[in-house]
């Protein structure tokens, strides 16, 4: 019971992959993903943070930040998913209904 | 029928799930754990205005990160299945390890500390100990102890 904690993803499939990390607090970042552990801490490489404008947290301004290696701490992750395969689309639900 | 035990059931289905910080996700529950950590697969991510969306491969959710989650109505029925069939094979409540008392207490040789000059016999019968002072036979008081 207790050993079953990360079994709803196994990260080890991301290692040396790029990924894109949500924290929480609205933060953004992507990076290659050199390591991990059951706490969810990540280890980044080549980190970029992607800024949110200042006046409307909400969207992206478009800027980045090099952060370069970083840690991620695990308590703070929102949401993890490989940066291979994610884009901007338009509105598919429209498309959807019509 | 416990949230978890629907959110187990879901496994396979499509569903969204809304953030605390009001994005959404759609796509298909892959797994989820015991903390509501969820594992999607084909994903569309909605900012929290509605007006940009992202396609993403697959992504894992932090459970504590999670509003709610919505899943198609049909989940209920087999969580429905489910729950009787494995509630035949369920303990019965209320059998547990029982247990009061403290029974060590009294064990130790001098344990109390404070006040006792000598070791007045390190077996036990010091104190709390037997248990049976209740006069019921001794069948709650755990007290037993060693000694």
């Amino acid at each position: 019971m207790a050993g079953r904690k990360e079994t709803a993803l196994d990260l080890a499939k991301f290692v040396d992959k790029g990924v894109q990390v949500k924290l929480t607090g609205g933060r953004q970042v992507t990076g290659t993903l050199k390591g991990y552990d059951q706490l969810l801490n990540l280890v980044l490489d080549e980190a970029v943070e992607y800024e949110r404008e200042q006046d409307d947290p909400l969207k992206l301004s478009g800027k980045t930040r090099q952060l370069g290696l970083i840690v991620c701490r695990g308590t703070a992750v929102m949401l993890v998913s490989p940066t291979d395969g994610t884009d901007e689309i338009a509105n598919p639900f429209l498309a959807d209904g019509a | 029928m416990l949230p978890l035990s629907l959110l187990k059931t879901a496994q396979g289905h499509p569903m969204l799930v809304e953030l605390k910080n009001g994005e959404t996700y759609n796509g298909h529950l892959v797994n989820c754990d015991t903390w509501m950590n969820i594992h999607l697969r084909e994903v569309i991510c909605t900012s929290k205005d509605g007006d940009r969306f992202w396609r993403m491969p697959e992504c894992y959710i932090r459970g504590n990160t999670i509003k709610y989650l919505r899943v198609p109505d049909e989940v209920i029925d087999k969580v429905q299945e489910e729950t009787s069939k494995s509630r035949s094979d369920r303990k019965p409540p209320g059998v547990g390890r029982g247990g009061r008392g403290r029974g060590d207490i009294g064990a130790k040789p001098g344990g109390r500390g404070i006040g006792r000059g000598q070791d007045d016999g390190g077996r036990g019968s010091g104190g709390r100990g037997r248990g049976g002072v209740g006069g019921k036979g001794g069948n709650k008081g755990g007290g037993r102890g060693r000694g």
